[in-house]
């Protein structure tokens, strides 16, 4: 299967050939998915943000004479067991999952990302006897089960979620940087900063840093999906998002029993979980294409 | 290479104190009581009282974690609160089902990976390229357990193709224990795979960049040499992390799909253990994850040194 | 050249794995047919398989199999013989005399007599061993063997629920010889009298008993049976419909009317005896008021959530004594959601910006969507109800530690309303989380443990419900019926009102 792949065309940085214009086209297509996936994240924030001027319904308006019905007019998703607009409920939904995602990670990265440089650049005491030994200590944990232990010592609730899964990702990104960092320090570049003297706060964050960040948003990215179904998990054991909130897992969740009866309440969310994740995961791609100095 | 080995043995032995203070100080502080938790609602407190007496629950907490860890260090354990099983005949039994279900994950995982990171990283912008993105991407996006029901009502209710759910062990039926993992293993092994094929595209593609390939391009060397030689080489690096970052995610963490398929493995021993507040249970459990991850990721350090002779392991650091 | 080589061992694996799964499907289903075993699907792990420590009510299920007790129930409710043959209760009530059958042995082949059965109650009545079943059989001060055969429970005071909870687990009647042998390890080799005896376990995957040869009793016709747990409803059910499961011991009620469609199976419906609803913290604002109270129990419309969320498979409750009790009082009306009234008591109590929070089990889509509903109609009322999922073992602590407003819990209920309720309401009682005291209320419940005719102890029964509805410490929603549903070969099996399977009767047509 893959011999005739391996054998045919050159690699991106070789001589022009009749292989280029192609090339050159399915670049602009490439960036226009990104453009496409940045276009969607765009639209999910709006979303999220105008959702009580956009959802037809009230989220939690009740009404039990119109449970289960499948999308119509009158309800373009349908309706939950209780007889809610699932339309309006997932609009709200995106609320959580987009802050979730976002808040976490961003957690795990505020915290992660220094202390994986610190301990990739300097090694030594620091980075063997505490960082890492903590990071791989953690690491051990499973992390569904770490976050569920942190989840039910903070106490139910949307934020304690979001701290929970953002310590339980940061040795994500600890472990990665750090390797990254392993890997750059003993560049020409670096070892020619350090020779002409400059601090090393500054080769940090001037010299190795943008180096780094091509794998820092992939794994970015990544676990802003994973976060966003970490929060599904836990919602649905009842230690994230608080009823009657909308969260797309917890919808998901309660609409998994009726998969047979009423499949709209679980398709409708895990399609937009779906979608939010393939457009953040093609926007961080796009983002890395323009980042990354060499691929031009 | 052999001081750096015995210092990385003692520094293991650091983690798993460590490992073993945490899960007993976080499972110590979730509100709840075995004693309450075993007798139900039914019971006297008289009766409570007696039961935490009896179980050791009264001591202060140091002592009864040295009590535990001396245990640990003489090979034992320690016994279930619930029915006094030795936790270590608990262990041995869940054990081998979450091995089976780890490495058929696994093995679905990097056979997916390899040959579809590679390609969409040399036909890189191409039609290939974007049929692959869209597989990882849309594997990440997929809930595992979500896949996992759409899965049993596809091959099981609508194909009746496979058995929905439960668990045979290997050496009573090994045919019916893997055909019972597969769907499990399936949900579990398609996130990997698209997480190995991002990272191995993506540090492909870097490695291509470098110096050292350019230099081997010039040679003349055949494309499909280099890549193997040099490129693919050095983006094992990525994919060892990964496998090693996920392994413990997949010795306990794969609760969802566990309680699923009605596959009896650690994930779902440790979370009824913490739901039960079964503490010897968890703590046995996750120091057992933690040592398998801890030595696996220590395996993956050394295969680091070999497969990039510019990381050093010695400690030559400046 | 290496690398190609790996992919290829890779492939080949897979497919290999694929192939050999497709082409053995098939087979696996057929099997458990032909061994003629049966595979019974329970809703949870049983914790343990000591009866005379077991809280669980799954537990239970496991034991029918495994042991006998003192006396039974039969489909009605009614007490018949079992491992004793007839008893006699003194004209005090404070003394119970038991005749016991002859030639029983245990699975281990010790012989059942009247030591065994005073160790047995010995055991239980051990302060130090902390047996959950203490609380209910705590009265018996003195066990008396008169002869081999002949057993005497001496009471402190009359106590007519006793042969009732001796149909229970603490009448089950575990072999001396292997509770000595095994001290703490019985949980985990049960030995009994009853029909099957224990074979192995794999916790939360299966436990096996297979039939036992010495049994006293009619032997049974199906040799093996395997319990396996299935937490997860859908995949309980998935089991059964297209799995080797015979029979479960419950249903999602979402699932009652398609598992009733689907020509395959069989569905047994039988009321239950426990109930189902809300705690409430009478020692604590605003629920302390009781025109609070008494406006949440009118505003919550039972039929409403009976219909929504249970399908119908549930009634709608007035009270907390089931409607298939003798004792039950069906002169209370049950509440259809009169917001009016409740706007009016909460006008009347005094109190403004009404507002409590509601602790729910976490991860019970069932509960969160009654904790819902009840927000929706409290809100109608004029109060706000702040909802809160709780993990199980944190929710039990708070509530025994009175550290709540409102916590939505239920009861298994006993075959005896004394069992069902006393617990609850009585001061200071084990499952009276809500601080509730009525010295009325007190009275009645010991009263009407003293007498044992139905009818007379019936009328005080009322008296208590009655006094529940004006004071509302808990709003009883619903009492849960019992969905046994098994495939259509699956034949002999008979529902009694504790809800335990009783495989013994079972066999494939």
């Amino acid at each position: 299967m893959e011999q005739p792949q391996l054998k045919a065309g050159p690699i991106t940085f070789s001589k022009p050939s009749k292989k280029v214009v192609s090339r050159r086209s399915s670049k602009i297509l490439k960036h226009k998915l990104a453009l496409m996936g940045g276009i969607f994240v765009a639209v999910l924030i709006l979303l999220a943000v105008f959702a009580p001027l956009i959802a037809p319904y009230s989220p939690i308006r009740q009404s039990y004479a119109e449970a289960l019905k499948p999308p119509s007019s009158a309800h373009w998703f349908g309706t939950d067991t209780l007889g809610r607009d699932l339309f309006s409920r997932i609009i709200f939904g995106a609320q959580v999952s987009l802050k979730a995602g976002l808040i976490s990670v961003g957690l795990a990265l505020l915290i992660g990302v220094p202390l994986g440089m610190i301990s990739g650049y300097f090694r030594g005491l620091w980075d063997d006897l505490i960082i890492m030994r903590v990071t791989d200590a953690m690491l051990a944990f499973p992390s569904l089960i770490l976050a569920l232990t942190l989840a039910a010592v903070l106490g139910p609730s949307l934020n304690h979620a979001m701290i929970a899964i953002g310590l339980v990702f940061t040795p994500n990104f600890i472990r990665l940087v750090r390797g990254e960092v392993l890997a750059q320090r003993e560049r020409e570049y670096v070892t020619a900063a350090k020779a002409s003297g400059l601090k090393n706060v500054h080769i940090m964050i001037r010299h190795i840093f943008p180096n780094i960040l091509g794998p820092i948003i992939v794994q970015a990215t990544l676990n802003v999906a994973a976060a966003i179904i970490a929060e599904a998990s836990l919602s649905y054991l009842g230690l994230g998002t608080q009823l009657p909130t909308p969260s797309w897992g917890a919808m998901l969740a309660e609409g998994q029993g009726y998969l047979q009866q009423a499949p709209w309440i679980s398709i409708f969310p895990g399609l937009f979980i779906f979608v939010a994740v393939i457009s953040i995961n093609v926007f961080g791609d796009g983002i890395r294409d323009w980042l990354d100095p060499k691929i031009k | 290479m052999l001081y750096y080995i015995a210092r990385r043995l003692v520094l293991m032995i650091g983690i798993l104190f460590l490992v073993s203070v945490l899960v007993f100080v976080l499972i110590n502080v979730i509100p709840g009581d075995p004693a309450t938790l075993m007798l139900g609602q039914e019971a006297t407190a008289g009766a409570r009282a007696a039961l935490r007496q009896s179980l050791g629950l009264n001591d202060p907490l140091y002592i009864q974690y040295l009590h535990w860890v001396g245990g640990v260090l003489h090979g034992n354990l320690g016994y279930s609160l619930a029915d006094h099983t030795p936790v270590m005949s608990i262990l041995l039994n869940k054990i081998p089902v979450t091995l089976e279900l780890t490495i058929l994950s696994f093995l679905i995982a990097v056979a997916i990976a390899i040959p579809v990171g590679i390609i969409s990283a040399i036909r890189k912008g191409t039609a290939w390229d974007y049929v692959t993105t869209v597989f990882a991407l849309s594997g990440v996006s997929i809930p595992a357990f979500w896949l996992g029901i759409l899965l049993i009502y596809l091959f099981s209710v609508t194909l009746g193709w496979l058995p929905p759910s439960g668990y045979v062990s290997l050496t009573d039926n090994p045919v019916k224990s893997i055909v019972l993992m597969i769907m499990p293993s399936i949900s579990l092994g398609i996130r990997l795979s698209a997480q190995l094929t991002r990272m191995l595209r993506s540090s492909l593609l870097e490695v291509m960049e470098a110096d050292y390939i350019r230099t081997g391009y010039a040679k003349g060397l055949m494309e499909k040499a280099v890549v193997f030689k040099h490129a693919l080489r050095n983006a094992m690096l990525p994919v060892l992390t990964v496998s090693g970052l996920e392994l413990s995610a997949f010795l306990g963490g794969a609760v969802i799909t566990e309680t699923i398929f009605a596959v009896p493995g650690l994930g779902q021993l440790i979370v009824n253990a913490i739901l039960t507040r079964d503490f010897p249970i968890v703590q046995g459990a996750i120091l057992f994850i933690a040592f398998a991850v801890v030595f696996v990721n220590f395996l993956v350090d050394i295969a680091y040194s070999l497969l990039d002779p510019r990381i050093s392991l010695g400690g030559a650091s400046k | 050249m290496k690398v190609k080589s790996y992919f290829i061992v890779l492939i080949i694996l897979i497919l290999t794995v694929t192939a050999g799964c497709s082409t053995s499907g098939s087979k696996t289903q057929s099997q458990s047919q032909s061994d003629k075993q049966l595979v019974i699907g329970l809703d949870d792990d049983p914790p343990q398989l000591d009866p005379q420590k077991s809280s669980a009510a799954v537990d239970r299920q496991v034991f029918q199999s495994i042991f006998n007790t003192l006396v039974d129930i039969d489909k009605n409710g009614k007490i018949i013989p079992e491992l004793a043959t007839s008893w006699n209760i003194s004209k005090d009530g404070k003394t119970y005399t038991f005749n016991l059958r002859k030639n029983v042995k245990f699975q281990d082949g010790t012989a059942f007599n009247a030591d065994a059965v005073k160790f047995n109650f010995e055991r239980e009545l051990n302060q130090k061993f902390g047996s959950p079943r203490l609380s209910e059989i705590g009265l018996i001060s003195q066990v008396k063997v008169t002869n081999p055969y002949q057993v005497q429970l001496v009471l402190k005071q009359p106590f007519s629920p006793l042969l009732s909870i001796l149909t229970d687990r603490s009448g089950m009647m575990l072999s001396p010889a292997a509770v000595k042998k095994e001290g703490a390890g019985f949980s985990n080799h049960p030995v009994g009298t009853g029909p099957y005896k224990f074979e192995n376990r794999v916790k939360q995957d299966h436990i096996t008993v297979t039939a036992f040869k010495d049994y006293w009793g009619k032997k049974p016709k199906v040799q093996t049976i395997v319990y396996h747990p299935y937490t997860d409803g859908n995949v309980r059910l998935t089991n059964l419909t297209s799995g080797s499961v015979d029979l479960v011991n419950t249903i999602d009620y979402k699932d009652i009317n398609q598992v009733k469609k689907n020509p395959n199976l069989k569905v047994s419906e039988k009321a239950a005896i426990g109930f189902q609803g809300l705690t409430l913290n009478v020692k604590r604002a605003p629920l302390n008021n009781v025109k609070i109270r008494q406006a949440i129990n009118l505003a919550i419309d039972r039929n409403a959530i009976a219909r929504v969320i249970f399908h119908n498979g549930v009634t709608p409750a007035n009270g907390p004594i089931p409607t298939g009790s003798w004792a039950h009082d069906s002169s209370i009306k049950v509440p259809a959601g009169d917001t009016n009234v409740a706007r009016k008591l909460v006008a009347d109590s005094g109190l403004k910006n009404v507002q409590f929070t509601l602790k729910i089990p976490a991860g019970s889509s069932q509960n969160q969507q009654l904790g819902q509903m009840i927000q929706s109609m409290l809100k109608k009322a004029g109060i706000t109800v702040k909802l809160e999922q709780v993990e199980f073992g944190t929710m039990i602590q708070q509530g025994i530690d009175h550290n709540f407003d409102a916590i939505n819990l239920g009861w298994s209920g006993r075959i005896d309303p004394d069992g069902t309720i006393y617990s609850w309401f009585a001061t200071n009682g084990s499952n009276n989380d809500m601080g509730y005291s009525n010295p009325k209320v007190d009275q009645w419940l010991n009263q009407a443990r003293t007498i044992s005719a139905r009818p007379e102890r019936a009328q005080i029964y009322h008296k208590v419900a009655q006094q529940l509805w004006k004071d509302a410490p808990y709003i009883a929603l619903y009492y849960p019926n019992d969905f046994k549903v098994m495939k259509k070969n699956v034949s002999g099996f008979q529902h009694y009102p504790d809800t335990m399977i009783r495989p013994e009767s079972i066999y494939f047509k």
